[in-house]
């Protein structure tokens, strides 16, 4: 690498009117992916919705708010909802938790760092049919490892992914095991921000290993932590991949996501005014979701 | 002002950058001259190879056309395909559909309509279907599609066991069986002679595998379903209870596994631990591949009324916004070639729908497909509606609904209602091919 540096430019602000022309000339291919591929997608969708436009072609007449009085009052439409939320709450929980339990312990001096990381973060590259797979197998009542497991403390072959019982656990199991490791890097690097110094003198002042983690280690991860809560829950709102194949096509009224509705709602049952209606519902569930959150983190802030 | 469309336009490009050069990438089996006619199906694993050995006979058997599959995922992904490529007016010159979902595609006018007579002329009419085939086709008084078979839901049986169990007559069949309790009896006489369960049923996360089964022990009530647009839905409530009671008692972990998926059910049976297997005629290849000596039959007519669920699948003309009148003529030539070379469909276990081919002689000697063609008269279809058929939400909501009553015990009436239920919000809702109901057939 050569050690010579171009002359960086402090912006003083305001750009020569050349300038200016580049840098816009520069975005323009940019903004034109983003008004052909998001905007004009989500205006179309929107209008979509007032329609009873089906995927046969069918349909398009505008029927006013019709499609959203019908989600307001269609039971399957809450209940997915309530899904998506409990799966929400159930996965963030353990997805923050283990993944800053995995991190510390980690960070704490274990041999061979290295092999830890690889380990915890390599289910995360994994796609999500793979994930599904291999969870199908392990919650399989007859031949699964997860009944073999209980059967060893004599408790009777559970039908994991069939029983409403059980079956948002095993997704959630699953879910966690599957992503754990993106926030357990998010921590671990973090964790290897904090000034050492800083537990030198506590330790010089005698705080114990529980005190430094109260102390130091907690607060400092503060600001990572609502972050990593903030991308979590958007991450879990979006649930559909893996519970969709894990179930392997029997709707479930106790793990329908809302986008596996929407999606049932539009590509196979062809409603896609009303699919479109119930979207944009849930894109207002998740703004107010992202507006709480802002809220709560500005307050901390102060 | 000359108007290019985007296809005459690409044409064009194509002729002036060298047509020769495209032309030398097509299919060197395409004899000169002949036209392609493009067919999607959804037939897949041994279905798909027998699908392909029909094609290059046809294919090699004249030089008028030649006929290019396109092979989709079975299921939603394949409908969804299909609507859009309609919806498109891009269609492809001829499709396979499951007869059970025609219904939800033709007032969208995704479908074109089979001129009857042009069928006739090529020695394909209504003397050559079952009646109840043949009638499916029909939406009103228009034909929208033309049955390649049926393929029933049928019981296959391990003879070896069943013959150690002494339940076979001199001829290998079972005996005959007229009432559940009867049914029970012979399961429990072959559980005895089994290594592990007398009978395997797969039904976990498998709603068209639970209601293949509830649907052919229902109409054996004599009852049938149905759902009219906006209006409440026709179901037999004691003929549904019974039938779902009686799937329960069989899954006691001793006649059948309580907990068995299809995949797991079909390993038991193929693996010779079990005497007798509840599946669609296509496993056939599985269970002749597995070796053993077996026999397959109708399920036994427990309630009075021969039925069986079935579905078809069967050939339409998606819609095309500009047919091309020569590639018309040669789809129906290909339909008719097809139709007449279907014996060798049946060798994947379907039982085709033109009956000169099943009343043949070679097709009484085809062993076991012969013992249950009869199920080609009593074929129950799904209740028609925009929502039901094969590989629909219809069937993973009948799942979702009666799989806590054979897993848990949960209660069969409770499970009714909540079916009805799910029917009745169905029927309220405008029907997406014709939101506005003004087509008619």
């Amino acid at each position: 690498m050569s050690a010579t540096t171009a002359p960086i430019r402090v912006s003083t602000g305001g750009l020569q009117k050349g300038e200016r022309l580049i840098s816009w000339a520069m975005l323009t291919p940019f903004l034109i992916a983003f008004v052909l591929f998001l905007v004009w997608p989500i205006l179309h969708g929107f209008y979509l919705s007032f329609t009873d436009q089906s995927l046969t072609g069918a349909g398009g007449d505008w029927v006013g708010i019709a499609n959203y009085l019908e989600a307001l009052t269609d039971p399957v439409m809450w209940g997915s909802m309530g899904n998506t939320l409990w799966f929400t709450l159930l996965s963030t929980v353990p997805l923050v938790i283990v993944a800053l339990v995995m991190a510390v312990l980690v960070d704490r001096g274990l041999p061979g760092q290295w092999l830890w990381r690889l380990s915890f973060f390599t289910p995360y590259l994994l796609a999500s049919t793979v994930i599904s797979q291999i969870w199908v197998w392990i919650f399989n009542p007859q031949i699964g490892a997860a009944n073999a497991l209980l059967a060893k403390f004599g408790i009777a072959p559970i039908a994991w992914l069939q029983n409403p019982d059980t079956n948002m656990i095993a997704i959630v199991i699953a879910t966690v095991w599957w992503t754990v490791g993106f926030n357990f890097l998010l921590y671990l690097a973090a964790l290897q921000n904090i000034p050492a110094q800083q537990y030198e003198a506590a330790a010089i002042d005698g705080a114990g290993g529980w005190r430094q983690f109260w102390s130091i280690t907690l607060p400092q991860l503060g600001p990572i932590t609502a972050l990593i809560v903030m991308l979590q829950i958007l991450a879990s709102l979006k649930l559909f991949d893996q519970a969709y194949q894990m179930l392997g096509g029997v709707s479930s009224d106790t793990t329908r996501s809302i986008i596996q509705y929407i999606y049932e709602t539009g590509f196979v049952g062809y409603r896609f005014g009303y699919s479109a209606a119930i979207s944009y519902v849930f894109f207002a569930l998740i703004i107010i979701v992202g507006l709480i959150q802002a809220l709560v983190t500005r307050r901390k802030g102060q | 002002m000359i108007h290019l469309n985007r296809r005459q336009l690409l044409t064009g490009a194509a002729a002036l950058t060298g047509a020769g050069l495209l032309a030398g990438c097509s299919p060197s089996s395409t004899p000169s001259g002949a036209e392609t006619l493009q067919f999607w199906h959804l037939l897949s694993g041994g279905d798909g190879v027998t699908m392909s050995g029909l094609l290059d006979k046809v294919n090699a058997s004249q030089d008028a056309f030649h006929v290019r599959p396109t092979v989709l995922a079975w299921g939603t992904p394949y409908y969804t395909k299909l609507a859009i490529a309609g919806a498109g007016g891009r269609a492809p010159d001829v499709a396979i559909m499951h007869a059970t979902r025609v219904g939800g595609y033709a007032p969208g006018g995704l479908l074109d309509t089979w001129d009857i007579d042009r069928l006739a002329s090529l020695g394909v009419d209504e003397s050559t279907f079952s009646a109840p085939i043949w009638d499916k086709g029909k939406i009103g008084d228009k034909r929208f599609s033309v049955a390649l078979d049926a393929h029933p839901f049928v019981l296959m049986f391990n003879t070896d066991i069943c013959d150690k169990a002494g339940v076979l007559d001199s001829d290998g069949n079972l005996p005959p069986i007229s009432s559940p309790d009867e049914f029970v009896e012979v399961m429990q006489a072959i559980t005895g002679a089994s290594e592990s369960h007398g009978l395997s049923y797969g039904y976990l996360g498998d709603g068209s595998q639970m209601w293949r089964l509830f649907y052919t022990l229902y109409t054996q009530h004599g009852a049938e379903m149905e759902f009219p647009q906006e209006g409440a839905p026709v179901i037999d409530d004691d003929a549904a209870v019974a039938s779902l009671t009686f799937m329960r008692s069989l899954l006691d972990g001793k006649i059948a596994a309580p907990q068995a998926d299809y995949q797991a059910a079909i390993a038991e049976f193929a693996t010779g631990k079990s005497g007798v297997l509840l599946t669609g005629v296509w496993e056939l290849r599985t269970v002749q591949a597995a070796g053993f000596p077996f026999n397959a039959a109708v399920i036994p007519t427990m309630y009075g009324t021969p039925a069986s669920y079935a579905d078809s699948h069967t050939f339409v003309l998606p819609h095309q916004a500009q047919p091309n009148e020569h590639k018309r003529e040669l789809t129906y030539q290909f339909v008719a070639d097809l139709l007449k070379n279907s014996f060798d469909w049946a060798t994947a276990g379907h039982i085709p729908a033109y009956l000169p081919v099943t009343q043949s002689p070679e097709y009484a000697d085809l062993m076991p497909q012969a013992n249950y063609a009869v199920a080609a008269d009593q074929v129950r279809y799904d209740p028609p509606a925009w929502f039901t058929g094969s590989g629909s939400e219809f069937h993973s909501e009948f799942g979702a609904t009666a799989q806590p009553v054979l897993l848990s015990g949960d209660d069969p009436g409770a499970a009714v209602k909540k079916f009805r239920d799910y029917v009745t919000r169905q029927l309220s809702k405008p029907n997406p091919a014709d939101p506005k109901g003004v087509w008619k057939a």
